[in-house]
């Protein structure tokens, strides 16, 4: 497999699907770039499988189209669309060995043995599972069936790779070292790629952009950087991330933008980006951008008054909730610092370089 | 649209039809275009050459041509939807065609015919395939083509004509009152609400019974729980009627109660003389009762015990923690958690009650039910089709009604979740008391099932029950060593060949009607449902009846041939196959089956390596059950046996029939001996397949 032979941009436009009565998803116009991973993150119910499994074919579209390059896919079964899945169960055949399961495939497609053996050599060498051709699914630890599970689907050389939660059935140890090898291999052979999960640290390690969903449509599409930084809607704020969403005041003085919350003004950056207009918003407080200290005589105009609610010891940080004029905020502090104890009166300072207006069209 | 249509045809190849074009052509010059009078096997050579469709002048010289337009037609079009269209349209067009010609020329289809028709139906379904039926999936396209064409040939058609005999006088003329006159005309009214009491008796009795079974089981500590859990398999070994013979024996007028309170209380008792006669009293309701409950009990002890094995010991180990004792924990937490399996068990124990034909023809006396009324309708000399229709639509109506409530209304309500996960926990052990009296009560019950079998294998080797008890090999020497032209030797191969071609048929067909009522979604999928819905409620009178009405005249006649008995066989073990199937496939994930499709696979190669595989033990299973429920179902094939076709159930009742207790207890002791040996054989069979499988994956 040479990288960037098999790549393909996935365009889908107007796609919406309904079950019976209920519509899972909703007005879907998305384009997966070639040789990128994508990953469709949301809560369960978004939508986020469907719209997966409506691109391996498994599932039909109600209306709209499919194209995988300039071909329209729409009408054509998963047979015959091209694409290799990791299933979140794995999927693998219980009673066929990994050489077989592997190589069921080509023994479909009718080549011959020797033919598959190698080629069954070669993805299993890519998966670092050389050796294990004889053993049985069920002989071989979870991280192992998932390294077959992505043999199996790498080895047709498909045009499209789908991973549908590949790693909600491995403990959290093991997951992180197996989706940098999935985003090794994923990178290696630029095979342009859709990845579902509900992790929202899994999506923002793994992708080169990530789709929010959330009710069956699509509330943001951007690399994991410009999510977490620009997030378009309190949701997507909330979700990716922790934040705290406020209200505040946005006023456009002479002086550049402030922001009034809680009786204390904000100058915010000339720099940043402002999506909305003076006037009543919503500001994204993510909780690295807000700082507790102990209560002093000495009044500081920049800080809000707040009492530690709680206050739990992590080991490397301590996580508070503190209660304020423009309500529950919840932060960190370094576990080095004495410990902020519950019921204690504090400072809370707010860093506006790193405040998030979030667009004021955003539900 | 364009690009698709061209992916299409480019996977579209010519050849694919070629299999079945020779296979049409082949049944065209080879096999009989019209029924033979004798059937294909008594047929000399001049009849069946006269019979084929090429020596017949006029419209069937077109047949030829037809599958040859198949063969051209793709050059003929632009695209492979197209094509499909072409495909469809004539195939259709020939189906039709055949069927009004042999309509308006009142003539019966030969096996040719049915060849060049199945032909054709699989034309037809390429042909909807490539125009994006199933999305293009010939395999699905087609079995859907079948099945619907099965359900439809029989038992949509057949129970229609059952209708159409109420609907129409004999003469032909519209009689849309007949129905309502032939109910009227005698005392319909009692015969159903001896139907409907016996059926809620029995439902009743069987249920609690079962209940008790179920419970010992699982929850009682003595070893005699080892016990019951082998002795279900008692009735599905045995014909139905034979359990209401073995009653006769027992409790009959000449049998051994009546002898031995004969013996002490009779006119010239030791005891007190005079006290008792002879009486008949086991004839009637409580004979049918008795008998039906004993067969019965069965199936509900295996839904309930099916059902409290699904109950998590964590939720009694709750209630134990909570103070409740056992008895609290038994009737606040386990029997309310049960109540869906016992109404379950409730409802199809009525339904095979009000079905049962062997026991209230044996037992019933005065007491008429509605199976033995339709019967008694037609036997003999009566052939009187009409009452029989009515009665047939009545008792029909009666238990689909009764297979609609159970599979709507308690099939869907279940307090048990399956998460697959499993929790440990220890089930609670039934009160002290309680289990002392349950196993005084199983006692007894073994005992007495003890006692009709070993009365039955003893009534074969006395010279006359009730009055000679000289031991005798008579009955069975006439029975098997007056070679194989006599005797039981012709009813017993008729019963193994038939049922030995129809259990693997209904094996496979069940579990495939099975996976596209489970997986797949399609237009018309509804016919398939309601056909499977009526394959299970369908009581075996009623469908012998209907099959008599339907398959009797052109253009299918069927009638006296060994097919039709296969085909009822198949039909009524059919549910048998579903059954299973359902089951098997719900332990399979989907995903399975869609890694495959992935892989590039169709889906008649994923069935093949992937399904087929998995579910092995479940077809060896369900032709084994099929193949035992062939052997003894009785109900529909007396309607359609004949001297040539005896099978060995209908010979044992006409046995019974004419008095010959003796014969008929003799072959229905080998009958039973000969179902439980192969049983057996197939547990020790597929019992070593599972060890197998367990090696290979260790």
């Amino acid at each position: 497999m040479k990288p960037g032979e098999t790549n393909i941009t996935i365009t889908l436009s107007k796609v919406f699907k309904r079950f019976d009565e209920v519509t899972a998803l909703e007005d879907i116009n998305v384009v997966f770039e070639a040789g990128t991973l994508t990953t469709l993150l949301g809560p369960s119910g978004c939508g986020k499988t469907t719209l997966l499994r409506i691109v391996s074919g498994l599932e039909t579209v109600s209306g709209g189209e499919i194209l995988f390059g300039n071909e329209n896919v729409t009408d054509l079964s998963a047979t015959r669309r091209d694409v290799g899945m990791v299933f979140q169960s794995y999927a693998l055949f219980p009673h066929m060995t990994v050489e077989q399961n592997v190589g069921y495939g080509l023994g479909v497609l009718k080549t011959p043995q020797e033919k598959i053996k190698e080629q069954v050599k070669v993805v299993l060498d890519m998966v670092n599972l050389a050796g294990y051709q004889a053993r049985y699914p069920d002989e071989l630890s979870g991280g192992q069936q998932q390294r077959v599970a992505v043999a199996r689907a790498l080895i047709l050389e498909p045009k499209v790779l789908l991973f549908d939660e590949p790693l909600s059935n491995i403990d959290s140890k093991l997951r992180r070292s197996m989706r940098e090898e999935i985003r090794h291999l994923q990178k290696s052979t630029g095979i342009t790629s859709i990845y579902v999960t509900h992790d929202q640290s899994e999506a923002l390690a793994v992708s080169d952009e990530v789709v929010v969903m959330k009710d069956g449509r699509i509330l943001q599409k951007g690399p994991p950087r410009s999510l977490y930084h620009r997030p378009e809607s309190a949701f997507v704020a909330n979700f990716i991330g922790e934040s705290n969403v406020v209200e505040a005041l946005l006023v456009n003085g002479t002086d550049g933008n402030r922001v009034e919350l809680g009786g204390i003004e904000l100058a915010l950056p000339d720099s940043m980006h402002i999506p909305a207009k003076p006037g009543m918003v919503k500001l994204s407080l993510r909780p690295e951008v807000i700082h507790i200290e102990a209560k002093s005589d000495d009044k500081d105009p920049d800080c809000l008054a707040g009492i530690v609610t709680e206050s739990a010891y992590m080991g490397p940080v301590i996580e508070y909730s503190v209660k304020t004029a423009i309500g529950d905020l919840f932060t960190r502090g370094p576990a080095y610092e004495t410990q902020h104890l519950k019921g204690e009166q504090v400072r809370v300072r707010v860093r506006p370089d790193e405040i998030i207006v979030i667009p004021a069209s955003s539900e | 649209m364009s690009t698709t249509a061209k992916v299409v045809s480019e996977s579209f190849k010519p050849a694919l039809i070629i299999p079945w074009v020779t296979i049409g052509i082949i049944a065209y010059f080879c096999l009989p275009w019209l029924a033979l009078e004798y059937g294909l096997t008594d047929a000399t050579f001049d009849e069946f050459v006269d019979a084929l469709a090429w020596r017949k002048n006029g419209a069937t010289i077109v047949v030829p041509f037809f599958f040859l337009m198949f063969l051209i037609a793709p050059r003929l079009v632009r695209s492979g939807i197209q094509c499909g269209w072409l495909y469809t349209c004539l195939s259709a067009f020939f189906i039709l065609a055949t069927f009004a010609y042999f309509i308006t020329e009142n003539l019966s289809m030969g096996l040719g015919t049915a060849v060049i028709l199945l032909a054709f139906s699989a034309l037809f379904a390429i042909g909807i395939a490539e125009i994006g039926f199933q999305r293009g999936d010939r395999f699905i396209a087609g079995s859907v083509i079948f099945v619907i064409l099965l359900v439809c040939v029989f038992i949509f058609f057949p129970i229609w004509t059952i209708f159409q005999t109420l609907l129409y006088n004999s003469d032909g003329s519209f009689a849309p009152f007949q129905f309502y006159q032939i109910v009227t005309a005698f005392g319909v009214g009692r015969v159903i609400l001896n139907t409907l009491l016996l059926a809620m008796s029995v439902g009743a009795a069987t249920t609690l019974f079962g209940l008790i079974f179920a419970l010992y089981s699982t929850r009682a500590t003595s070893p005699l729980r080892y016990v019951i859990r082998v002795f279900y398999i008692l009735p599905i070994i045995t014909p139905p009627f034979v359990v209401g013979m073995a009653l006769i024996l027992l409790f009959g007028r000449a049998g051994m109660i009546n002898d031995g309170l004969m013996f002490l209380f009779g006119p010239e008792g030791i005891l007190l003389q005079g006290a008792f006669t002879r009486s008949g009293y086991i004839y009637g309701f409580w004979g049918i009762f008795l008998a039906q409950t004993l067969s019965l009990t069965p199936i509900a002890y295996m839904v309930l015990n099916g059902m409290l094995a699904t109950i998590n010991p964590a939720m009694e180990e709750a209630a134990l923690t909570m103070r409740a004792g056992r008895w609290e924990t038994l009737r606040d937490v386990t029997l309310p958690l049960l109540r869906p399996g016992i109404a379950n068990a409730f409802l199809l124990c009525m339904i095979s009650s009000a079905a049962d034909f062997g026991n209230p023809l044996v037992l019933g006396g005065d007491y008429d039910v509605l199976s033995t009324e339709i019967y008694f309708s037609i036997a003999g000399a009566q052939l009187d089709f009409a009452k029989a229709s009515a009665l047939g639509v009545l008792l029909l109506v009666l238990s689909l009604s009764v297979f609609v409530i159970q599979k709507k209304w308690v099939g869907q309500k279940s307090y048990v979740t399956v998460t697959g996960v499993q929790t440990a926990g220890n089930v609670i052990p039934l009160p002290g008391r309680l289990q002392k009296i349950l196993s005084a009560f199983v006692l007894v019950w073994l005992l007495l099932v003890g006692i009709l079998y070993f009365s039955i294998f003893l009534g074969g080797f006395v010279k006359q029950w009730g009055a000679d008890y000289t031991l005798t090999i008579a009955h069975h020497k006439e029975l098997w060593l007056g070679g194989f032209a006599s005797g039981a030797w012709p009813s017993f191969i008729n019963s193994l060949i038939f049922a030995f071609i129809a259990a693997p048929i209904t094996a496979l067909i069940g579990i495939l009607i099975a996976y596209i009522i489970s997986r797949k979604k399609f237009f018309g999928k509804g016919i398939i449902d309601f056909g499977t819905v009526l394959i299970f409620a369908i009581p075996g009178t009623v469908t012998g009846v209907a099959y008599i009405l339907a398959f009797n005249t052109p253009p299918v006649e069927l009638t006296g041939t060994a097919a039709i008995l296969i085909i009822t066989m198949a039909i009524r073990a059919m549910p048998v196959g579903i059954r299973g199937g359902m089951s098997a496939l719900s332990q399979i994930s989907e995903s399975l089956e869609e890694a495959s499709v992935l892989q590039r696979a169709g889906s008649l190669k994923t069935i093949r390596s992937v399904l087929i595989p998995l579910i092995r033990s479940t077809i060896v299973s369900s032709t084994a059950y099929s193949f035992i429920r062939s052997m003894t179902t009785v109900s529909a094939v007396i309607f359609l046996a004949t001297a040539g076709t005896n099978v060995a159930t209908t010979y044992i009742l006409s046995r019974v029939e004419s008095g010959d207790t003796g014969i008929a207890v003799a072959y229905g002791s080998i009958l039973i001996l000969t179902m439980l040996l192969f049983t057996l054989a197939v547990e020790v069979i597929t019992g070593r397949s599972r060890v197998e499988k367990q090696v290979k994956t260790i």
